[in-house]
């Protein structure tokens, strides 16, 4: 026979106010089954949490009803009270009489019944409950980090220099990211390479670190702590143990006229490549693309030339296999090209560029060699206006969030212009400034106030050719909105910052969840920032959202440290709130039939086949089966299954069931 | 009706199988279905517009799957369903193999599922002229006067479960309405209980049905269940391109995803 106690909670007075308390124990008291029922102020204080014990003890209860708060508040709290008290955790429940009771109702007969109600519900459904054991899983202990911008690169040193092995997987021939593209940096103007470079080398360097660079994620399989991936090493079209990265096939490469990626398009390239010369690794890749032996089956000038015979033609691509416990996405972001802007002629006018070409053209490294020089004749640029929300903000575009860094890159920008140029007018037009961060707000006045840059509050209709110059044409809105032209020689575009090409490909490959912008999404917004819904997958840096350096590097540090936690246990503990298939006596052994169904429904692969097998070995039966790792409990499975072989322990059949009898069942004398 | 019995005859005499599944002379001018297991005995066969039974449910019995490799006598409703308890991984290319008889006479032997596949590519799997006409008739009612129809025709049921007997897709070891812990079905034949039992199979047949109509010829009391399936067929159809029985390996509409599915009910 069942001896439940149930125990209610006045939580001061956030439910006494309208909630007859003593009247719930009264009647939870005559359920039967219940061995126990009181009230008091704070259950969750440490006296009320020796009531609870006691009472286990004292009155042998074989399970326990809390009437409080919702059970994401306290249960954890009373589970391990119970616990302590030699209860098994699993058979005590809450019943939430304050989000689901007093706090929505007036105070009334009828708010105290349905508080009672509630509680009938819960103490059906512990009578059913069965004692659970916590599920526990192996670790490996190497994480798996994907994209090797800054949020990359700092999320595996942080992780390698906690002790644990990093897989660093790039896309691209070399670490850097968007960071290795920035001249200088806000709100300090130091030089982004001079910052960003040490860190690549350490990369390299650090023994806990391996690099797949020109690699990318083929597939992911697996549950936290336990993933396996698959990497695919592109060809790199040569031998990098041989290579020593002395650059004379670049150097000699007939085949020149290539836009550099590096460059933003402002630049060229041979086809045997380093993006840059800092690159980590320094090892040249061939673009097949565009190189002439692949292209006619001639050439072979960098294999003649090399002085180790390290060019491969005939490489292939490769397929690592690699199992680790914990992926970090730190895949970062574009921004919007092409012909998202027509009334802005970009594209179509060589001198509209967007912001990261202007990167290229301010930074030292880049095609002009840092000179101030427009793209299409080369001319030192004498007005320069920025288009600040090209894209962003705009509900008309599609994109209505703010992209967040151009209200500052855009200051930059203006003053490395002004800085450069001295007599240059650079114009802005903005909706609104932006510059909430530590000496952001000061940085922006400083471009306004003592480098002398015009901002024009109000937006660009239009932009076209007259006479060799760009006239944009806009409205000054501070100044009653009075239609204004101005005629440019050089037009940057703060365009919109987006996640990238392959953004939902990805989240799909390793089962995350992404936002209508195909931003991952984090698991909770503001108390569960850098995971993700699935266990094990955190992010790191502007493929969540669009951010700068600063909230880059330190969600990165955030995601390493999550990391760095997962890997500080051998085995991870897991609530057994998990489905399961079920078993029966022979002959029938289960009466799951092995359609399958449910597999490809499980979102989270965790269906598998199990065969049955006689003790001669024979096959009796295939059925499903639920790996405890990966089961999220989400109850997919237990709907779709046609012959109810699937259960959600601790939200079994019986268990809700019993819950929603109790209220149907109960007589008008209960009350 | 000879072809049939000559190529039994050479498929039990080389033991390629061990039992044809077929047609026989049932009483009243009717087909029964009879199960050969020696060459001998092959004149038993017979073919003819009595021949309507969807025999692929004698694959799934537990009985017949004990007597070895099957040979079966199969109609388009057949090979459909041979596909789709493929797709459930009911049956596999080593149980069995079809003969797929026309109504000319001819048979073609289908000795895998790849070979049932592309054979059952050419059938028009679409729903007839006719089954169209009636089902938007029955869409041009309101959801008030269907819920009427169905209290009707449904307060005629008697729970006696031939539709799952004579389905090849109710498989099921233990069939949901046997469940009693808890009863998610009420088990008399009572308003309420007709009511879930008959839209649970047809939910469970959702994705699967390959319109054979077994069930409502099963029906002693001639509930038009063929009805609901032939609606959830062109709604499944309609909502997510598919179409049950085509493919030995495919994923059932009702439990994937796809990212351009139609979600118009939750807008």
């Amino acid at each position: 026979m069942a001896r439940i106690g149930v125990f209610i909670c006045h939580c001061g007075e956030n439910i006494s106010a309208t909630v007859d308390v003593k009247k719930v124990a009264a009647a939870a008291s005559r359920i039967p089954g219940v061995a126990h029922s009181v009230e008091y102020k704070y259950m969750c204080s440490d006296p009320g949490q020796q009531m609870i014990k006691n009472a286990v003890r004292e009155k042998n209860l074989t399970g326990v009803v809390v009437a409080a708060c919702s059970p994401r508040m306290h249960e954890p709290t009373f589970r391990r009270a119970c616990a302590e008290a030699g209860l098994n955790p699993f058979l005590c429940e809450m019943a939430n009489i304050r989000e689901h009771c007093s706090w929505v109702h007036e105070k009334s007969d009828a708010t105290t019944n349905k508080a009672i109600d509630i509680v009938r519900t819960l103490v059906a459904k512990v009578k059913k409950n069965k004692a659970l054991l916590p599920i526990k899983v192996p670790v490996t202990k190497t994480a798996l980090v994907l994209g090797g911008g800054i949020a990359g690169i700092q999320a595996s040193l942080d992780i390698a220099n906690a002790g644990h092995k990093v897989i660093l997987v790039e896309k691209q021939p070399s670490i850097g990211g968007h960071m290795s593209q920035l001249s200088e940096t806000f709100p300090t103007l130091d030089c982004s390479q001079c910052i960003l470079t040490p860190r690549m080398v350490e990369v390299a360097q650090h023994p806990n670190i391996t690099l797949h660079s020109y690699s990318e994620l083929e597939s992911l399989d697996g549950f936290i702590g336990n993933f396996k991936a698959r990497i695919r090493k592109k060809a790199r079209s040569l031998d990098e143990k041989l290579c020593t990265g002395c650059g004379l096939c670049t150097q000699k490469c007939p085949t020149r006229k290539i836009a550099s990626e590096f460059d933003a398009g402002l630049g060229l390239r041979p086809a045997i490549y380093v993006p840059f010369p800092q690159a980590v690794p320094n090892k040249p890749v061939i673009d097949r693309e565009h190189c002439t032996y692949y292209l006619k089956g001639k050439c072979r000038l960098c294999e003649k030339i090399c002085p180790t015979q390290a060019i491969r033609f005939d490489q292939e691509d490769e397929i690592l296999e690699v199992e680790v416990g914990a992926v970090v996405l730190a895949t970062g972001f574009d921004i919007k090209h092409g012909d998202f802007f027509p009334e802005y002629g970009y594209g179509k006018y060589k001198d509209v560029i967007d912001g990261l070409q202007f990167e290229r053209l301010a930074s030292a490294s880049g095609p002009t060699l840092g000179e101030m020089r427009r793209p299409s004749d080369g001319r030192v640029p004498e007005t320069v206006v920025f288009v600040a929300c090209a894209g962003s903000r705009d509900p008309a575009k599609g994109i209505e969030y703010c992209s967040k860094i151009c209200c500052m890159y855009t200051a930059k920008h203006a003053m490395l212009y002004k800085h450069k140029v001295h007599h240059g007018r650079p114009y802005v037009f903005y909706m609104d400034i932006r510059a909430g961060g530590k000496m952001y707000e000061e940085f922006v006045r400083r471009a306004q106030e003592v480098d002398g840059v015009q901002y024009i509050r109000g937006r660009v209709s239009r932009i076209y050719e007259r006479g060799g110059k760009l006239v944009v044409k806009g409205a000054d809105t501070l100044l009653g909105a009075r239609p204004m032209e101005i005629e440019a020689d050089l037009v940057v575009l703060a365009t919109a910052g987006v996640a990238n090409a392959g953004a939902e490909e990805l989240a799909q490959k390793v089962h995350v969840s992404y936002d209508p912008y195909y931003f991952y999404s984090e698991a909770h917004p503001k108390l569960r920032p850098v995971e993700t819904n699935t266990a094990g997958i955190f992010l790191a840096g502007a493929c969540q959202a669009p951010k700068d350096i600063p909230e880059s590097v330190a969600q990165a540090s955030g995601a390493a440290a999550k990391v760095a936690g997962l890997f500080s246990q051998s085995e991870l503990v897991r609530e057994p709130l998990i489905a399961v298939v079920d078993r029966q006596a022979p002959p029938l052994y289960s009466t799951c039939v092995g359609c399958f169904l449910c597999q490809a429904a499980c979102p989270y692969q965790a269906i598998e086949k199990e065969e049955i097998r006689g003790r001669d070995g024979r096959l009796i039966k295939t059925v499903a089966k639920v790996n405890p790792g990966l089961c999220q409990g989400c109850g997919t499975c237990v709907a779709l299954c046609r012959s109810k072989s699937i259960d959600i322990q601790g939200f079994s059949h019986e268990q809700v069931y019993a819950e929603v009898l109790a209220l149907l069942n109960r007589g008008e004398s209960d009350v | 009706m000879e072809t049939l019995r000559d190529k039994a005859r050479e498929l039990l005499a080389a033991r390629t199988v061990q039992v044809i599944i077929g047609y026989g002379q049932g009483s009243g001018g009717g087909a029964r279905a009879v199960f050969v297991r020696e060459a001998a005995e092959a004149d038993a066969l017979i073919f003819n517009e009595a021949c309507r039974q969807n025999l692929a449910v004698y694959l799934m019995k537990p009985e017949v799957r004990k007597l070895g490799k099957a040979a079966l006598v199969a109609t388009p409703s057949a090979l459909r369903t041979i596909l789709q308890l493929a797709a459930e991984n009911q049956v596999g290319d080593h149980d069995l193999l079809a003969l797929a008889v026309h109504a000319a006479g001819e048979v073609t032997l289908l000795a895998t599922l790849q070979a049932i596949e592309a054979h059952v590519t050419e059938l028009d799997a679409d729903l007839s002229a006719a089954e169209k006409a009636e089902l938007r008739k029955y869409e041009a009612l309101s959801l008030e006067q269907r819920r009427e129809y169905w209290q009707e025709q449904f307060s005629r049921c008697l729970k006696c479960y031939a539709c799952r007997a004579a389905c090849p897709l109710c498989y099921c070891s233990r069939c949901t309405v046997e469940c009693n812990q808890p009863q998610w079905i009420p088990v008399p034949a009572h308003d309420l209980g007709n009511l879930e039992w008959n839209v649970m199979r047809a939910m469970h047949l959702a994705g699967r049905c390959v319109n054979c109509g077994d069930c409502s010829r099963a029906c002693p009391v001639a509930i038009p269940l063929y009805l609901l399936n032939q609606k959830l067929i062109s709604d499944v159809f309609a909502n997510f391109n598919a179409r049950s029985g085509m493919a030995a390996k495919t994923d059932n509409a009702m439990s994937i995803f796809k990212p351009d599915d139609s979600e118009d009910f939750i807008r």
